[in-house]
């Protein structure tokens, strides 16, 4: 427990933590009933805290935006710095102390230097003191009459910038809260929600500027990533992941890794003549936060299916951009280059889990600068970053027999699911040794389709997809090293795993499961040397920071919807002990 | 005899039995946990959609807690579930002999008040006819778990959300007449009913009659 008036002395740690792919919905908080909830800590605030030392979060720099990687104190990115390692310098803890791990307190619903931004299901935003638990403030999005949203009603974090926070809402919504206060400076509606737009992920905040995707793929919206000003919420360009014109592209027949995908080309073709346009309702949604090349001053995200995810006759062609790494210029919004893996995707297996900038050998062995993605087909994808070229795909990490087998009315069997793989789960790679990490679900499912045509603000899936009796559904937690695309290590799991995977400096990879434990596998092995059980299903990505010298690692055991795990409302924060 | 016939002799599990009281006290609660419009500072006014709601009582129940099983319960629906079944009664998507007249009349604003006082209702729980009148459902312990497994395997909860607690346009049907429900996923498993875009007739293609009734039991338990 810290001494009260020592709180005061730091700097302002923020700490987004997204309960990622977690929809919380056993709390009554979540729900913005009438009940306001205040902060409730493991362990209660002393007095002196309560009364004499509220704190007051510091502002955050565009310089310490952009040092974010090797500032071991803070966790200011939603995936630690703008390129979205998910690393940490931090290595007080390490392979050797990790088994010492304690809890120091458990937030109920809700911590930095510490300030912690939590943000929970429904949009609600806690700013929490990041050693104790003590709640700051609280603030609680009032949610418009119209929400249209798959997947669960998750919010993946805040970006923060200066004196602001920047939160994106179901209700599809921006909005730019004071970090001091909780209070709502400017929003801005960014889509319609009537038309399937929400948000549900961490926007990314740089240089003035706040960018946010949209999801919608499931209700055949048109994606997009937006750029805002962040003093006004002014909008400032909108890139398109669906063009105006040219989605059929180059008729693939292959995936990224050269697997047929039985595609009736010449039916395509037939019925792209017919001229039906349908690039307005071709989805395309941008699930997840973008990363960002300074240098080169490029913006690289993931897009992810087409609309709808497994009906394609009446969306002929490769539905460009859809389930591509897409990089555009951060000033102007403008096209540089995309890379397609799988082009008129019928199984939802698209590409969603954040790009991660990493140094990477070219196929001559020269190390170049890359950017690598996770796809729900269960690879690693390491590209060149200057023109998005494959450099080369890993091992497979999941099963894969089946795969691009047609969905049919009756079901089809891919022992790939439609989960994947990696799903949203930020993946996380270790400079030091070279490793990048994922977690996957293995879930064989049937596919099964069922013609529909657009039918505006409903559930578009064109189809369903199920898991199969008897046929067992597990995980992995895999690393990979991305010289060669071998899978450097592997730890099977029970449960198929969705949420996220950090590493550290002290060679360590947190990450939890649906089942509650929360573990630290040794970064170089996978050898389990620590886990806690934490009550709820862990589905989210950890973070790790550091306060007065002392390292915390934190995650949220906020359980998943997608996956049924078990639901909780906890944000977990644990150091070694004194 | 019909699987949900209240005389049908079952076993008991203790741990199972469920009183008229309990199932009134979850459904409340889960109301409360999710069919609340989340966040919003003020809740809408329901005194225009309580007044409209008085022609929809003889069949649905004044507070929308229909008496009579082959009308759903609309208390503690999603009110954009219900807004949106409305408009596609009055298009014509959505087919009723009973509703399709109904709703003809309705204007956008009409369906918005009548979605948001339904919604705002506490459904009392499910319901199953005995001779002219109705019944608290009990449902059977085996069923339920049936039902419950297969719902695992269809992956109904990642559209319905934790509990079919439904979300935005795709339905609460927790708590649901079990005969209304049976009726639902027949008629989209033969395409009678397509106006949720095909999403459901994918689902139940291949669910048994035997799978849909214990469905059926394990969301009336709910």
């Amino acid at each position: 427990m810290k001494q009260s008036n020592r709180v005061l002395a730091y700097g302002t740690a923020f700490l987004a933590i997204a309960l990622s792919g977690c929809a919380t919905t056993s709390g009554s908080e979540k729900q913005g009933g009438d009940k306001e909830v205040t902060g409730t800590a493991g362990e209660k605030p002393s007095a002196g805290m309560q009364t004499g030392y509220a704190k007051v979060p510091k502002p955050v720099s565009q310089e310490m935006l952009n040092a974010a990687l090797g500032d071991d104190r803070n966790w200011l990115h939603p995936n630690k710095d703008y390129t979205q390692t998910r690393y940490s310098k931090a290595d007080q803890v390490n392979t050797g102390n990790v088994k010492r791990l304690r809890p120091v307190f458990v937030f109920q619903t809700a911590v930095v230097d510490g300030v912690m931004y939590v943000t929970t299901s429904y949009d609600h935003v806690y700013a929490v003191d990041a050693t104790t638990g003590q709640e700051l403030w609280h603030y609680k999005h009032p949610m418009g009459p119209v929400t249209t949203y798959c997947c669960g009603p998750n919010n993946r974090g805040v970006a923060v910038m200066g004196n602001k926070l920047f939160l994106g809402t179901l209700d599809a919504k921006l909005v730019a809260l004071d970090n001091k206060t909780g209070k709502v400076v400017w929003q801005t509606q960014i889509a319609d929600p009537e038309k399937g737009y929400s948000e549900t992920m961490a926007p990314a905040a740089i240089e003035g500027k706040v960018l946010i995707g949209t999801n919608g793929g499931e209700y055949g919206i048109r994606g997009f990533v937006k750029a805002f000003d962040a003093e006004s919420g002014k909008l400032l360009w909108t890139f398109h992941t669906i063009p105006d014109q040219g989605t059929e592209g180059v008729w693939a027949t292959q995936d990224a890794t050269g697997h047929d995908m039985h595609r009736d080309i010449a039916a395509e073709k037939a019925q792209l003549a017919k001229g039906r346009k349908f690039e307005t309702t071709l989805g395309g949604g941008v699930w997840m936060t973008p990363t960002i090349d300074l240098k080169s001053r490029t913006v690289f995200f993931t897009v992810g299916n087409p609309s709808p995810d497994l009906y394609g006759a009446e969306r002929p062609g490769d539905n460009l951009y859809t389930d591509s790494l897409v990089a555009i210029d951060l000033d102007s919004g403008k096209y540089k280059w995309h890379y397609q893996y799988i082009a008129h995707d019928v199984w939802d297996l698209d590409a969603v889990s954040p790009p991660i900038l990493v140094d990477a050998k070219d196929k001559s062995g020269t190390v170049v600068p890359a950017v690598i993605h996770g796809g729900k087909t269960g690879y690693v994808y390491v590209h060149d970053r200057n023109d998005g070229k494959l450099i080369r795909f890993s091992d497979a990490m999941v099963p894969q027999e089946g795969r691009w087998t047609l969905p049919s009315p009756k079901g089809e069997r891919m022992a790939l699911g439609a989960n994947g793989g990696v799903e949203w789960s930020p993946m996380a790679y270790s400079p030091r040794l070279e490793l990048a990490y994922a977690v996957n679900l293995v879930q064989p499912m049937t596919y099964h389709v069922e013609p529909s045509t657009y039918p505006d603000g409903k559930l578009w899936l064109g189809g369903a997809f199920k898991t199969i009796p008897n046929e067992p559904q597990t995980g992995n937690v895999s690393a990979v090293d991305i010289h060669t695309g071998k899978i450097a290590w592997q730890v099977k799991t029970e449960q198929p795993m969705i949420g996220g995977i950090t590493a550290t400096a002290g060679d360590l990879v947190f990450t939890g499961e649906g089942n509650g434990f929360f573990k630290a596998y040794d970064a170089k092995n996978g050898k389990l040397l620590w886990s806690f059980q934490c009550g709820a299903g862990v589905n989210a990505p950890p973070v790790t920071y550091m306060v007065d010298g002392k390292q915390y690692v934190a995650v949220a055991a906020g359980g998943n919807t997608q996956i049924d795990f078990k639901r909780g409302n906890s944000v977990l924060v644990f150091a070694l002990p004194e | 005899m019909s699987v949900f016939d209240p005389g049908r002799p079952r076993r008991t599990v203790a741990s199972r039995t469920r009183f008229p009281g309990t199932a009134t006290l979850v459904a409340a609660a889960l109301a409360s946990l999710f069919v609340c419009p989340s966040g919003r500072a003020e809740g809408p006014d329901l005194e225009p959609g309580r007044k409209k709601a008085q022609y929809c009582a003889g069949c649905h129940g004044a507070d929308g807690n229909s008496q009579l099983t082959d009308y759903p319960i609309l208390a503690g629906q999603t009110s954009r579930y219900l807004y949106l079944q409305l408009k596609d009664y009055k298009s014509g998507l959505r087919k009723s002999d009973m509703m399709t007249p109904a709703a003809e009349p309705l204007s956008k604003e009409d369906m918005l008040e009548l979605a948001a006082y339904y919604a705002a209702q506490r459904p009392k729980g499910p319901r199953v006819a005995k001779g002219e009148e109705s019944v608290p459902f009990q449902p059977d312990p085996d069923r339920v778990e049936a039902g419950k497994k297969k719902s695992a395997e269809v992956l109904c909860t990642m559209c319905h959300l934790g509990e079919f607690a439904g979300q935005n346009e795709v339905p609460r049907v927790a708590g649901q007449h079990p005969e209304y429900v049976v009726r639902q996923l027949r008629d989209y498993r033969s395409r009678a009913r397509t106006n949720d875009a095909g999403t459901m007739t994918a689902v139940a293609r291949t669910l048994s009659d035997e799978d849909i009734d214990n469905l059926a039991h394990y969301l009336a338990s709910l």
